[in-house]
């Protein structure tokens, strides 16, 4: 992926939490933005992702931490005053106010003459496709144009970031993804800094430059899509991020950046270690992403490990097809994802059929988790 | 299909047909009558039945009938004005800085509990010569003798019927602050507003409907009340209903009093017309 971040640093965010009564909504939060770059805070519904990004805003004060933009302590900035504007998650469009007035409203202040609003409203509105209707009432927008009137309104004040809230969680499947890249081109048009609340993990990787994973209030991984996906720190992030397989594995011997394992199921292998995690132990946890596995009804010759199973389940998404193996020694059933070339489904509950997986798609997890040791 | 909307539409006459009946019987005809009464004359004990201006021609030329009516929208302004102001901060108050809303709401229309004429009779113990407010401040020795403009004037009209219709303002208010979404003020902070202008340009904006309703259901009846004018209002605080009553009861002149009731009407619908224009052009203008 093309990256057009620089290595300004454009938010500085240190040891910010924030509390609501007992419920520690945000815990520890250390985070630098660049300049330019396209963030995502990713994380389940009650994480706190929502509460950074008020903190940040100016919405709500931090108990203790401290947020810098652009080299300035916003300790006491108010919300009115910071260099961030916000995209909100109902978009907020004043509904007594028509496209060009909503569009206006921050720039409706002493010192700037009518003629240059005017120009800035129509620039801003020409950017996000919707010159022209700056007369058209707020009342008669659709969703997705709600949500550019919204993008507008924030980007024509040429904030130093750009804060969207759950931007397209409001807008339906196809419109989500059309926006999903017309925003990622927007953003690399302009250059400002976007930081995006999501609870979607497909979202977050798609528009991303750098993503933040959230879980209980701390930032669990920061770390680009890709290496997200592939170098998860912890099973919570794992599972969170794309489909995986668990598999726990015992730990025979540590040499260099190699780890060689004994699995249930698959029996020997040899991972490279993963360095986004810092522990390991006598028990491993490992994890595959479905994709990563082939099934073949004869044993398959050039893999690294095999193991032979029972499908047990079949499940169709269209573009992909899951199979669910239940494998001797291993609780849950293996998902086994088969891209659909042929538009044939090869196999059918009660088959027995064979995996493979080279040594190179299993991902290190590091020390079991508490929960999951016997 | 066609069968089925004509039964929707029999089902939404049967429905709407007790509040037809009732709207047409007690209140078309009265107003019919009232409107033929107003073309007749009363000559002594009889009423001379042929149709005639004369009695809007004798009401136009009547400097006292000008006077009240003028006197009546003036002091009903006042009141609707006095009413608004005071209500809206405690209907903003309940909206959003509470979260006892319910028992708030029960508290304001405790006043209710009592009699509209208790509540009258009370400002005048509170306003009178040897009232509440006079003891009081003759106590603690702010005055020496009692004040006498606080009761018989237009003010203490104002001041009992601002208090007796605070609620009817307080809740049209306080239904359009609490429909609008929290988030445009927080929208309105992030596009630069201080609380103050955000409070302008978007809180008051949002809540004029309320405001225009709260008006209305406080000039009109204000306009017609006679009650409250007659025993507070003293000679300065009389309005047109009390002409009006009179011309029903003493003065036995029931063409007069019709006669005055539509004048009073007319200019009552008038005025709270153009308030209501004004009103919503101003909501429109701010940006």
């Amino acid at each position: 992926m093309m990256e057009n971040r620089s290595d300004k640093k454009i938010i500085e965010i240190t040891g910010v939490t924030k509390r609501f009564g007992s419920f520690v909504a945000v815990c520890d939060l250390n985070l630098d933005l660049y300049q330019g770059e396209f963030f995502s805070l990713l994380g389940p519904s009650g994480c706190g992702k929502t509460t950074a990004l008020r903190i940040i805003a100016g919405f709500q004060d931090p108990d203790k931490g401290e947020i810098v933009i652009d080299g300035k302590s916003m300790r006491d900035v108010s919300a009115n005053k910071r260099p961030t504007n916000m995209v909100f998650q109902s978009y907020a469009i004043f509904p007594h106010l028509n496209v060009g007035n909503n569009v206006a409203f921050g720039l409706r202040k002493s010192g700037i003459s009518r003629s240059e609003i005017d120009d800035r409203v129509s620039e801003a509105l020409e950017m996000v496709e919707l010159d022209g209707l700056e007369k058209r009432s707020a009342e008669e927008l659709s969703g997705g144009q709600r949500q550019r009137v919204a993008l507008a309104r924030a980007l024509v004040l040429r904030p130093k970031v750009l804060l969207l809230d759950e931007p397209l969680s409001a807008l339906d499947k196809k419109l989500r993804e059309t926006m999903q890249l017309e925003l990622r081109r927007l953003q690399r048009s302009i250059g400002i800094t976007f930081v995006m609340v999501t609870h979607d993990q497909y979202e977050a990787m798609t528009m991303s430059d750098r993503i933040g994973v959230m879980f209980d209030g701390k930032l669990e991984q920061i770390d680009r899509p890709e290496d997200l996906y592939a170098r998860p720190c912890s099973k919570d992030v794992a599972s969170f991020i794309g489909g995986m397989n668990f598999l726990p594995a015992s730990l025979k011997e540590e040499s260099g950046n190699v780890l060689d394992i004994s699995t249930p199921g698959f029996g020997d292998m040899r991972i490279e270690i993963n360095s986004n995690v810092s522990k390991h132990g006598p028990k491993l946890l490992t994890g595959i992403r479905p994709e990563q596995l082939e099934i073949s009804a004869k044993k398959p010759s050039d893999y690294d490990a095999m193991a032979q199973g029972k499908v047990v389940d079949v499940a169709f998404y269209g573009e992909s097809i899951h199979y669910f193996v239940g494998l001797d020694g291993i609780d849950e059933p293996i998902t086994v994802a088969v891209p659909n070339y042929f538009h044939t489904m090869d196999y059918q509950r009660g088959d027995t059929v064979w995996l493979g997986v080279q040594n190179a798609s299993v991902i290190d997890l590091g020390e079991i988790p508490d929960n999951m040791k016997d | 299909m066609a069968i089925q909307l004509k039964s929707e539409a029999s089902k939404g006459m049967a429905l709407s047909a007790p509040a037809t009946l009732y709207v047409g019987l007690l209140v078309a005809v009265p107003l019919g009558i009232l409107i033929v009464y107003s073309f007749w004359t009363q000559s002594y004990v009889d009423i001379d039945r042929t149709l005639t201006w004369a009695n809007y021609i004798e009401a136009f030329q009547d400097p006292l009938v000008r006077h009240l009516i003028v006197r009546t929208i003036i002091i009903a302004g006042l009141v609707t004005i006095a009413t608004v102001v005071l209500a809206y901060p405690i209907a903003y108050f309940i909206a959003f800085r509470t979260k006892k809303q319910t028992l708030w709401l029960l508290l304001i229309t405790i006043p209710f509990w009592s009699s509209y004429l208790l509540r009258v009779f009370s400002w005048k113990l509170i306003l009178g010569f040897n009232g509440v407010l006079n003891s009081a401040l003759m106590t603690i020795g702010i005055i020496n003798e009692p004040l006498t403009f606080l009761l018989y004037n237009e003010i203490a009209v104002v001041l009992t019927l601002a208090h007796a219709w605070a609620p009817f303002a307080i809740l049209p208010i306080y239904v359009s602050l609490q429909k609008i979404d929290r988030s445009l003020h927080e929208a309105a902070t992030d596009l630069g507003c201080n609380m103050y202008q955000a409070f302008i340009r978007v809180t008051l904006p949002l809540t004029v409907p309320g405001i225009i309703a709260a008006s209305l259901i406080i000039f009109i009846p204000t306009v017609g009340d006679y009650v409250t004018p007659a025993l507070v209002g003293g000679s300065e605080g009389k309005m047109i209903a009390n002409l009006i009553q009179v011309q029903f009861g003493a003065a036995n002149n029931w063409p007069m009093g019709a006669t005055l009731s539509l004048l009073s009407m007319l200019s009552v619908g008038f005025v709270a017309m153009l308030a209501v224009f004004t009103m919503n052009t101003a909501g429109r203008r701010i940006r």
